[in-house]
Order: structure tokens, then sequence, then C-alpha cells
């Protein structure tokens, strides 16, 4: 039957997201529950109630519960359950209509209205099978640490957090069919929701206008505090009402419309050139500059990626230098206090000064991350995107070698370090300053440096791998892999005498084992980062060189 | 500049093979200055194959290549000077507009005369300002065909390029392909309908499962050319009344209709017809390749010397 296999081909096409998702939260809840265990957490509800709302943490549950189930469930679990639900919601009909399948699922006998459904069915079920997972993880995290988590209501909090999800994912099913744009549905959907979850957060504290809130979805699921209160039948049935309510309209919305067929995005720089007064200009940077070498197109190629990512970080970086003076003393020595193992994940940084602060915060998860993320994507996809895109063979029918193709895009990999370094340099130090952070500003530009680099190893990786095979999904998990790798031998090793000195293989004590925010830049550290990309750039030359190419 | 005394293409022997599987066999090919030379084979045959070994994308696991007179792994970046390609299945940078990317290749290639391009652009009513994603999938095969001609190479490459595209622009794209060989320079047109190659080339080499079956000129296989006949008459006939027309196989009777393959003087098949019977209706229709294939292994069954002789 079509149904079932529109239905099972959507579960198949979206279950490891949410399995993974499931998975990651239980852990978690798992981390926190274990960190926690042994402090006295009071000071969290010590907390402006604000802070503790936007948190998630459950004042009404307390103690290790509330704040465990609080931050990890009500709020980075039920963000990513709706979140999926968001993405599952928008790619339904109007992702098929962006692949340009549509009509090719049209052509069976089938209606619009099955279609929907069979989508929406697969994303209600993907959601109730990501609430089954938090559901084992919830039980299973406080058997395991033997913890008392009695004044917990798991079932009630995911009973909501599971209507939630749906609801918002809804939302995004009705935009995309009204529209036919994923991008429309997935983005308006995402910023109503992240929308409504801080106004159901902040909303409260003003007692003037604190009933407002109830007028934001998030509030039906996080304001009656179920975890501690179990089900409120009149928040659920308004979840589910205006769920049933937005399917309703989804429904009518798919069967009125023209469908569209596959076409490009359309961006604002496109929308520039289209209009006379800002055409010339547009079409200079878009079009001549843009396709003028080898090198300024591939330049032009993730500049997206390059900006959210960059973004993100310097937005964190000038978010964690005024944070600092926020932070009570209770939790900076709470902190010190931590495990050996939890420690080294930070890079054993001391957050009651500036620097390490900074370390903790920024520099030793956040920028690694943000960098890798982006280097090795861009690593990845420089020879191998050409060959899965099969536009390598148009490009080596013009009279450029291999060679000059491989390093014209080893050239962009090492300008996207560069820019990732600037871009987040200025976040940093903007937040240093307006923090008044006492760390040597040169030493955070040196840090971010050194960061950069070590974001290029990882590219460098990708790169190669991506030149040898042509594959990109190789590519990036085998970089992937080295830098997970890389990062726990660098966090884990020190804490065995025996293996400490492998720790110096690793890039990341490269990158921050010297504590280049304390003592500034280490040469050897630069050297051997330099030495390493060095290599794994003129080995992809050979590599590249004597293969079949794939496209 | 190469020499015009070379070949347009010459391969020895060119054999590849994926892993253990052959894709080409003992390819010995030779395209001359000045002729659109048709690649005629089924899917599958190793079309595409050889086209990528000639651009060096892909490498022979034996014999070699030259492309006037430069070798196809020596030589591979200079070649690229004086050739044009176009890929099967195109694809291609969905977010450049048809302008951005022909800049791009002319920035690459060095040289490129844009009153060319406009021109080409012109005959092939191609949209240059749209989004190449954005294009159906014939207008991007405009597009496409503008890049392999625009820089006047000496030899275009093409494989499929008939793609998507509409009889009028068919033809001005065979006209193009004809301007190409009258200006001695050289086409390889590699295809799967044996009419479009009869249109346009010259001389026209037929693979099969990765081997050379024959190369000839237009005109010989044209005379070979195999068609299903159907001949309805107003009364019932049998196969027997037909057998002995010359160039007649594969006789099917159903009712008042007789269908066969043809390959003899169509004038002796209709006096047979018209002779006895009132033929009501004909139709006549080219068959496909795998037919005439197969009347050229036929042939090389019963008379396999000689055509060895032709070929060399």
């Amino acid at each position: 039957m079509l149904l079932s296999s529109i239905f099972a081909k959507s579960v198949r096409d979206r279950w490891t997201g949410e399995l993974v998702a499931g998975i990651a939260m239980a852990v978690l809840l798992w981390m926190t529950m274990a960190i926690y265990a042994d402090f006295d957490v009071s000071f969290y509800y010590d907390l402006p109630e604000a802070a503790q709302q936007l948190a998630g943490i459950d004042p009404a549950v307390g103690g290790l519960a509330g704040l465990a189930y609080g931050s990890i469930y009500n709020l980075l679990g039920a963000l990513t359950l709706a979140g999926i639900a968001i993405s599952i919601g928008a790619s339904g009909v109007a992702g098929e209509e962006r692949d340009g399948t549509i009509s090719l699922l049209l052509g069976n006998p089938r209606s619009r209205s099955r279609l929907l459904g069979a989508k929406t069915t697969a994303m209600v079920v993907l959601s109730v099978f990501g609430l089954v997972l938090l559901w084992i993880g919830g039980l299973a995290s406080p058997a395991v640490l033997d913890q008392d988590v009695s004044g917990v209501n798991l079932v009630a909090l995911l009973v909501h957090l599971g209507a939630n999800a749906v609801l918002w994912g809804l939302l995004a099913t009705a935009i995309g069919a009204w529209t036919g744009n994923r991008t429309a549905a997935s983005g308006a959907a995402a910023g109503l929701m992240v929308g409504s979850y801080l106004a159901a957060s902040i909303v409260p504290l003003f007692p003037d206008v604190a009933d407002w809130a109830a007028v934001s979805p998030w509030y039906w699921f996080s304001g009656a505090n179920p975890a501690a209160n179990g089900i409120d039948a009149g928040y659920l049935a308004l979840q589910l009402g205006t769920a049933a309510l937005l399917a309703a309209v989804a429904f009518v919305g798919v069967n009125r419309r023209d469908l569209r067929e596959r076409r490009g995005r359309t961006t604002l720089v496109d929308r520039l050139r289209s209009h006379p007064m800002t055409q010339r200009y547009a079409d200079r940077v878009a079009g001549s500059a843009r396709v003028s070498s080898l090198v300024a197109k591939a330049s032009s190629d993730h500049q997206a990626l390059l900006v959210v990512v960059g973004g993100i970080v310097a937005m964190l970086g000038l978010y964690y230098g005024p944070m600092y003076n926020l932070i009570p003393e209770a939790f900076a020595d709470a902190m010190n206090q931590f495990p050996d193992a939890l420690m080294s994940m930070i890079g054993q940084a001391d957050i009651s000064t500036g620097a390490g602060w900074l370390q903790a915060e920024l520099f030793s998860l956040v920028v690694p991350i943000g960098f890798i993320t982006v280097l090795v994507s861009v690593g990845a996809k420089s020879l191998a995107g050409e060959e899965a895109d099969r536009t390598m063979g148009l490009l080596l029918a013009n009279p450029v070698s291999r060679s000059r193709v491989l390093f014209a895009k080893a050239a962009v990999l090492v300008l996207y370090a560069v820019a990732l370094v600037v871009i987040a340099s200025i976040g940093a130090l903007a937040g240093a300053l307006l923090g008044g952070l006492d760390v040597s500003l040169p030493n955070v530009v040196v840090t971010m440096s050194l960061g950069g680099l070590l974001g290029l190893v990882m590219g460098a990786v990708a790169f190669l791998v991506g030149a040898a095979t042509g594959r990109v999904r190789w590519a990036t998990s085998t970089a992937t892999g080295v830098a997970l790798l890389a990062y726990f031998a660098w966090s884990f090793l020190p804490l065995s005498q025996d293996l400490a000195g492998w720790a110096d293989w690793s890039p990341f004590d490269w990158y921050l084992g010297s504590d280049p925010l304390l003592t500034g830049v280490d040469w050897t550290d630069v050297g051997l980062f330099v030495v390493t990309i060095t290599i794994l750039v003129v080995l992809a030359v050979p590599m590249f060189a004597r293969r079949d190419l794939r496209g | 500049m190469t020499s015009t005394t070379h070949p347009a293409i010459h391969t020895t022997g060119l054999t590849k093979h994926y892993d253990d599987v052959p894709a080409l066999v003992d390819l010995d090919l030779e395209v001359r200055r000045g002729e659109v030379f048709g690649f005629l084979g089924p899917n599958g045959a190793g079309k595409t194959t050889t086209i990528r070994t000639l651009l060096d994308l892909i490498r022979p696991t034996a014999g070699s290549a030259s492309i006037l007179g430069l070798d196809t792994r020596a030589d591979a970046v200079e070649i690229r000077r004086h050739i044009g390609y176009l890929p099967s299945d195109l694809a291609m940078y969905p977010n450049l507009t048809g302008k951005d990317l022909l800049t791009y290749f002319a920035n690459l290639r060095g040289g490129v005369d844009w009153g060319h391009v406009d021109a080409l652009a012109t005959r092939l009513k191609a949209d240059l300002g749209k989004k190449v994603g954005d294009l159906s999938s014939g207008n991007r095969q405009k597009v496409g065909i503008i890049q392999a001609f625009m820089s006047r190479p000496d030899l275009v490459l093409m494989d499929e390029p008939s793609t998507g595209l509409d009889p009028l622009v068919q033809q001005e794209f065979q006209t193009m392909m004809r301007e190409v060989a009258d200006d001695g320079r050289s086409v390889f047109l590699s295809s799967h309908t044996l009419s479009e190659v009869q249109r346009v080339a010259d001389r026209v080499g037929i693979i099969r499962q990765g081997r050379l079956v024959d190369v000839e000129g237009v005109h010989d296989l044209r005379s070979k050319a195999i068609r299903r006949v159907e001949l309805v008459f107003d009364a019932p006939v049998t196969a027997e009344e037909f057998a002995g027309v010359a160039g007649v196989r594969d006789t099917q009777v159903r009712d008042n209709a007789i269908m066969l393959s043809f390959d003899g003087h169509m004038e002796e098949l209709l006096a047979v017809a018209t002779g006895r019977h009132h033929l009501v209706d004909i139709n006549s229709e080219e068959a496909d390749l795998e037919e005439i294939f197969l009347a050229y292994y036929r042939e090389d069954a019963v008379d396999g010397e000689s055509r060895e002789e032709a070929m060399a």
C-alpha cells in the first residue's frame, strides 16, 4: 500500500535523527545527574528567577531532579524534539516539492491528502519514538546513579513535551502545505517556537502582564510544571486542539494551491541582481567577481556556513565576557572541585580567573566545535564535492591541471580558517573588553589563531580523504573521528600516568596545551600545526592525481 | 597550436576495466580532422568510459590515446586548451547563472570571444540570465552546448548532447556541428540514436559491450539500415509469399497484417505486396540499435573474415 510505503519511507528517512537526539538527551541527563550528584545544587535556586526560567530549571520540583530534568528535558529535550518535528513537518510536502519528487509521488493513484496524512503520521510516530527514548533515559539515569527523584512525574512531563513537539511540527507542516516553501516553513516555525519559549519564560516575571504568558503555546507545556504537578488537562487540551487545528489548516492548504516544481534557492543577492538600482553593483560582486578564478568561485561556495558558525562563535565570545561577572563565587568554587575527568574536558581551566573562564566556556569546546565543523565540511567538499555534484569533469575539461585545482581549493580552506579567526576574535575581544576580563587581548587572538590551525588540521584530514576517495561522507566521517579521538586523547590520557606522554601527539595539545591565553604563542606548537597541515595537503596531490575521478 | 597533420583522436588498444569488469576492450579508433564522428552504442556500451578516458578523468588499464597528436596522459592540460566537452547527464553549478558559468570557464580557459558566445546563445535561444538550477533540462543543455563550443575548439567531445532539446534546436545544433567540421575542426558525438548520428555524422563507429564492432561511412550504414515494416491488406496473407524477397527476416503474420524486419530494396518488397493483394496500409520504422547489432552479428557469423578486412 502506497500510504504505508510513504509513511514507512518517511520514518526510514528520519528515524536516525530522532534516535541520536533521544540518546544524546539521555546521556546528557545522566552526565548532569552524575556531575551534580555530590554537590549542593541549592545555589541554582538562588539564581534570578529569569535565569532559572530560561535554563528550564524547575523550582517546583527542586533539588537535583529539578535541575537535571529541568535543564535537560524541559529545555534542551523539548527544543530538540520540537526542532526535529519542525524539520520533519517542513520537509513533508514542501520538501518533496523542493526535491522535484512530488509529481512523481502524486503520479501514483493517491491524493494529496493521503500524502500529507502519511507524512504527518510519520512525524507523530517519530516524535513518540523520541519520547520513548527520553522516558527510558529518564528512568535509567536515576536508577543507575542511585538518585532519589520521587518528586518527578516523568510521564506527565513527557506527555506535555510530546504534545508541544507535535504542535510545532504541525505548524511547520501547515506553513509548508500552504506555501510549498520548505525553508520558509522551517524558518518561520522555528522562529515562532523560540519566540514562544522566550515569552513563556520571561513574561511571567512581570506581574502586570504575567497572564499573557498563557497565550504562548510553549507555556501550555512549561507553565503548568507538569513534572511537579502532573498532566494539566486544560493545557493539554489546548495543545492537542491547536495541533488538530493546524493539521486541518495544512490539509486545506495542500489541496487548494498549485504545487511547485523544483527550483533553486533565491537569495538576497539574487534579488539585488534583478533590481535595476542595485543590479550593476550586485552583478559585479555575485557574478563576475565570484567566477573570476578557481579561488574566488570556491570561496563563494560555503559562505553561508562560514557566516552562521563564525557568527555564533563570535556571539558566544561576546556573551561569555560580561557573563564572567555574573557567575556566583559559589559556582566557581564548586566547579573548581569538579572531578578530574570533567576538568580535563575543559582543559583544567581555573574558572575563577578571567582567562580560565574564557578557556572553559569558549576555547575548550565552542571554538574547536565551531571551527572544526566549518573547516571539515569545507575540506571534505573541496574536491569530493565537485565529484559528487558531477561538475569535476566539466571543470577539468578546461586547461587547468588537477594539482592546480587542488591547490586553489586548499588555499580557500586556509582563507576560511583566517576568516573564522577574524570573525570569532572580534566577538571574543569585544566580550573580554565589555566584561573587563583580566586576560591579555593579544593572547586571545593567539589562542583563536591556534584554534584556527586546529580546525585547519582536521579540515586537511577531510581534504586528503576527499582527494583520495572522492567521497564527501568518508572524508567528513574520517575527519570527525580523528577530531574526537584527538580530543579524548588530550582530555583523558593525562589522567593516566603511563599514557600521559601520548597526549602530546594530539593537536588539541598543540592548541591549548601550552596555556596560550596565559603564556602567548608557543612557536613549537605553531610549527607542529603548519608541518602537519602541509604534509596532509602535499599527500593529497599524488592521491588526487593518480585516481579515476568520479564525476 | 597543434599541427593539423595529426588525427583528432587516435587510440591504440585502449582498454579500461572497473575492478575486474571490462568496460572498454582494445579500442583502436581514429577520428579525422574535419569530420563529425558518430560514436554509436546502446546504454552501457562503453561510450562514456571512452570519452572520460580521452579526457584523462579516468585512466586506461592498457593501451594509449592521443588527441591532436598529444598524449592524453602526459599532455592532458595542453589538450584541454584545444577541446570542448559536454558530459552526459549534464550537471552544473545550480546557483550560478548561465552567464556566470560561462564566465567562470572562460576565465579558466582564456581567450573566449564573447561575441561568439552571444551568437551561439541567440542561435540556440538560450537564456543565460537565469540560474542554471532554475532551467529545464533542455535549456540547461543549451548552456552546456555553448560552453563546449565557445572557445572554437579543434575538437568537441559530446556525450549524448541532444538530450532534452526540441527538434528546432536540435536542427540548429546539428548545423553547428557541421560548421565545425566544415571549418576543418572535428566533432566526436556519442549517441544511442541512430537517426541523429545519420543526420550529422560523416563516419560512424559502433560500440557494443566495450568492443568496437565496426566503423563505416554513414552512407554505408544507411544502406544496411534495417526497418521494421508492417503491411496491412484487405485479406489474410501468408508468410511464405514474402520469404522469397531478399532482406526479409523475422516475419510474423496476424490476420490481414504481416510484420517483418527488412534491409533490402523497398521496391522489391512493395512489388510482392501489391502484385497479388490489395495493400491497405503500410508502416515502416527504423529498427532499434539492438536489432542492427544483431544483424551485424548475423553477418559476422557468415562473413567474419571479410568484415575484419573492411575494418582494417
